[in-house]
């Protein structure tokens, strides 16, 4: 259950990335890429080295879908459940991604927002990034 | 044992050079972090006093003491990044035998420490800069649980 404060902090984080979703979701694949190498079996069809052009197409999808997850954050499990289906039935990511995926999301938000990005908003996005990553696993078995 | 390329030992000291470390090192500021953002990490800090919400935490006298002891442990054993398994030994003995620290709060400090260096260096913080780092705190986690029995 997110507090009335933690949905201010994630909704004002959210209108920063708003319109740059291509971007800080590209930025968000690298770093997933760079940083834990294994999560890469999982993007096969993005090829051996995704260039810059596929990075941005599908870090935008995924941040299209961390969008609409913000808009509607008290209705996950309905919002969520055609995502939720893909990832039961054919993406099938090990459940210990989302944690990886989590914490690139907070050095991306971290580094571009630096100071303006405090403990309260660091707190209400891992919590609810969580919640996310608990609705796309929850069909699993 | 966890091999650092000249590149990441490069990134790992000139990240810590350019972040002022009396400032954001000083301040250990992800210790207090860590409370704050997973509060069940409290269990082991019942004497710190108020821990009640995210100000007094930020602001509690024990907590910003005690991550300044952490910071000033860990710093003499990164000096060691080629074997930091016999460097933090003795931490290791430590944090199982007298702490009974779940090691698993090691993985998260690191996490937010990792975090609170890319609020400081901004642009800087690279992806390769990123993953030294990560990589650097994943050995000083395994490092620290490797004593545990």
């Amino acid at each position: 259950m997110l507090s009335a404060q933690e949905r201010a902090h994630i909704a004002q984080v959210w209108d920063l990335i708003a319109g740059h979703e291509a971007s800080f979701g590209a930025e968000l694949l690298l770093r997933l890429f760079t940083v834990y190498p294994s999560t890469k079996v999982y993007f096969r069809h993005l090829g051996d080295q995704p260039d810059e052009v596929q990075l941005l197409s599908h870090g935008q999808r995924m941040l299209q879908a961390v969008g609409v997850a913000v808009q509607y954050m008290d209705n996950l499990h309905a919002v969520l459940s055609p995502l939720a289906d893909l990832h039961a039935q054919v993406l099938r990511v090990d459940p210990t991604n989302f944690p990886l995926v989590i914490q690139c999301f907070q050095v991306v938000l971290a580094s571009h927002l630096q100071g303006e990005y405090t403990v309260e908003m660091q707190a209400a996005w891992d919590k609810f990034l969580t919640g996310v990553a608990v609705v796309l696993t929850e069909k699993y078995r | 044992m966890v091999h650092f390329t000249a590149e990441e030992k490069a990134a790992i000291t000139g990240l810590w050079g350019k972040v002022n470390v009396e400032e954001a090192g000083g301040e250990a500021l992800a210790g207090r972090k860590l409370l704050v953002i997973y509060p069940w990490t409290q269990r082991f800090f019942d004497s710190f006093g108020n821990l009640s919400s995210a100000s007094a935490i930020m602001g509690n006298p024990k907590a910003k003491a005690h991550g300044k002891e952490v910071l000033t442990s860990s710093r003499e054993a990164i000096k060691n990044l080629n074997n930091l398994k016999d460097a933090f030994a003795k931490l290791s003995e430590l944090h199982c035998d007298k702490l009974h620290m779940d090691p698993e709060n090691f993985r998260l400090l690191g996490d937010v420490i990792v975090i609170v260096l890319a609020t400081h260096s901004g642009r800087e913080c690279t992806p390769d800069m990123h993953a030294a780092w990560q990589k650097l705190l994943s050995g000083v986690a395994t490092a620290l649980a490797h004593k545990y029995h």
